[in-house]
């Protein structure tokens, strides 16, 4: 039985795209069939994120006007042979699809594939709409900060007003050491308000930036950085297995944070 | 927002947005007689916003709230009132009945359309609204029957009740809660509550943790302290002379007879 995964979050640069890029790659590497799903019509960035701009001929909106087979458009990753990519028509706005025709796109990438993983645009309008017409279940990525975590709340009540009950967390670039020092929400903070299981926390990496702009997800690296680490940890607790969460916190309780704790409490 | 009579920052004088409760704005279920009513708002009588897709949505949360309370088997009518549904929209609403065993049965409404597409889909249908609908919405409605719901009400979710809304779980900021009796929030409140909107001063708003980002009593407003709680402990809202105010659950009782 093929998973059918939306990635959303409501608030835009939140790392919908970062996480799904990462986590098709993760899960292929798993030796898992992963079909990725650009919805994010008119804007799209998975490809780029993924390296694969140069290889997009056809995208859905073809595919759904009958000029291209399905197979036709989607694209194959070049370094892992289980990943492919459908991508978005970028010369197209939202309303150029509709939820039915994503369903019936998004079902017959079922028949072929283990993970079908649609990347979201951000919002809640027409695009939301086709993102989620398919989905079984749901990550939502947030950040620790107010505005993403209201957004994501939004989104997670509109997403189980639709039917989709299997909602899990992500809580994207989270600095340690700011949370340490009450600088920003703590994953525990974001957990209490939006009330859904958490499958990921991933710290803030320059590297994703370094990552995107040459098309080569974190997950690919050799040595990968916590990030790295940490989407695929995301990708194996998809799968199933139990792992732990890496501890992000890098300098354990020395005495000046133990008595920096101790001030703030009382103050 | 730490209580003993603490004050909040009030900001009475300024009136809240909305009047009463139109109870006729959104979904809503009425026991009568056995079977569940269920109502949705007229079209006339809403503003263009509420569509099919919104109202379908209100539909969605309420039977999610109150997922243990449903009886299996219960009939449910439908009181379409003038709003225009299609078979595939009727459908839909019976499905989503079903899914908690309930059994769709009979459509009221006053559009020929619809009754026709209810009679297709195999429901007895009356063209007219039933007997509880009838009634005029005079200025003094007795409250209705207490909402019951076991929900979070995230972002942007909004409930409205004409009477006393008892909620299992956390209203969270960009959620509101607007009722005619009082609001009985198990959980934290975190979003806006409206309590006595139809203008009665003496409703109440109580939660196990009450760190609202408005409260609403009637015609006053408060806006909680900005500083953070230190301690948590059961609070109710009420209005006294000052405008409104906060005390400890287990004192309010005990304050109430001093005062009176």
């Amino acid at each position: 039985m093929s998973r059918i995964i939306v990635t959303t979050s409501g608030k835009g640069g939140v790392g919908k795209t970062t996480v799904t890029a990462n986590l098709g790659m993760a899960l292929a590497r798993l030796g898992r069939k992963v079909a990725l799903v650009d919805a994010d019509f008119g804007l799209r960035n998975l490809d780029l994120l993924l390296g694969l701009e140069n290889r997009v001929v056809y995208t859905t909106v073809e595919v759904l006007a009958g000029e291209c087979r399905l197979e036709q458009a989607l694209v194959k990753d070049k370094r892992e042979p289980g990943l492919v990519l459908l991508p978005a028509a970028q010369n197209r706005t939202k309303d150029a699809v509709n939820p039915e025709q994503m369903q019936q796109l998004v079902n017959s990438l079922t028949e072929s594939y283990d993970y079908v993983v649609i990347d979201s645009p951000a919002g809640i309008e027409m695009g939301f709409k086709n993102a989620i017409a398919g989905a079984k279940e749901a990550l939502i990525v947030t950040t620790p900060e107010i505005a993403a975590v209201r957004d994501a709340d939004r989104v997670v009540g509109l997403l189980e007003a639709e039917g989709i009950k299997k909602i899990h967390l992500i809580v994207n670039r989270l600095r340690p050491a700011m949370v340490q020092v009450n600088d920003m929400m703590s994953v525990e903070d974001v957990q209490e308000i939006l009330a859904i299981p958490i499958i990921g926390v991933v710290p803030e990496d320059e590297r994703v930036i370094v990552s995107t702009n040459r098309g080569e997800p974190l997950v690919l690296s050799e040595n990968p950085s916590l990030a790295g680490k940490a989407f695929d940890n995301i990708a194996r607790r998809l799968e199933g297995q139990t792992v732990e969460f890496i501890d992000l916190h890098p300098t354990h309780d020395n005495f000046f944070t133990r008595i920096r704790k101790l001030l703030s409490s009382i103050i | 927002m730490t209580s003993d009579s603490t004050l909040p920052d009030i900001v009475s004088s300024v009136a809240p947005p909305s009047g009463g409760v139109n109870h006729n704005l959104q979904v809503r279920f009425k026991n009568e007689e056995g079977k569940l009513l269920l109502i949705l708002p007229a079209e006339t009588e809403t503003s263009s916003s509420s569509s099919w897709a919104d109202i379908w949505q209100q539909l969605k949360q309420r039977l999610n709230a109150g997922d243990r309370f449903w009886q299996p088997n219960t009939t449910v009518h439908l009181a379409a009132a003038d709003r225009l549904l299609d078979g595939r929209q009727l459908q839909a609403v019976a499905e989503a009945l079903g899914e908690v065993q309930l059994t769709l049965k009979r459509v009221y409404t006053s559009r020929r359309q619809t009754a026709v597409a209810a009679a297709t889909a195999g429901y007895s249908v009356e063209q007219q609204t039933p007997s509880a609908l009838n009634q005029p919405l005079t200025s003094s409605v007795p409250l209705a029957e207490p909402l019951y719901l076991q929900m979070a009400v995230r972002s942007g979710v909004e409930i409205r009740h004409s009477g006393t809304v008892i909620l299992v779980g956390d209203i969270n900021p960009g959620g509101i809660v607007v009722a005619n009796g009082d609001i009985l929030v198990w959980g934290r409140l975190r979003g806006i509550a409206h309590a006595g909107a139809d203008g009665n001063s003496k409703c109440l708003i109580m939660a196990l943790q009450m760190e609202p980002t408005q409260l609403r009593i009637a015609d006053y407003v408060a806006r909680a302290p900005t500083t953070q709680l230190t301690q948590v402990y059961p609070e109710i809202a009420h209005v006294t002379p000052e405008g409104i105010r906060i005390s400890i659950a287990a004192d309010f009782s005990k304050s109430q007879f001093l005062s009176s």
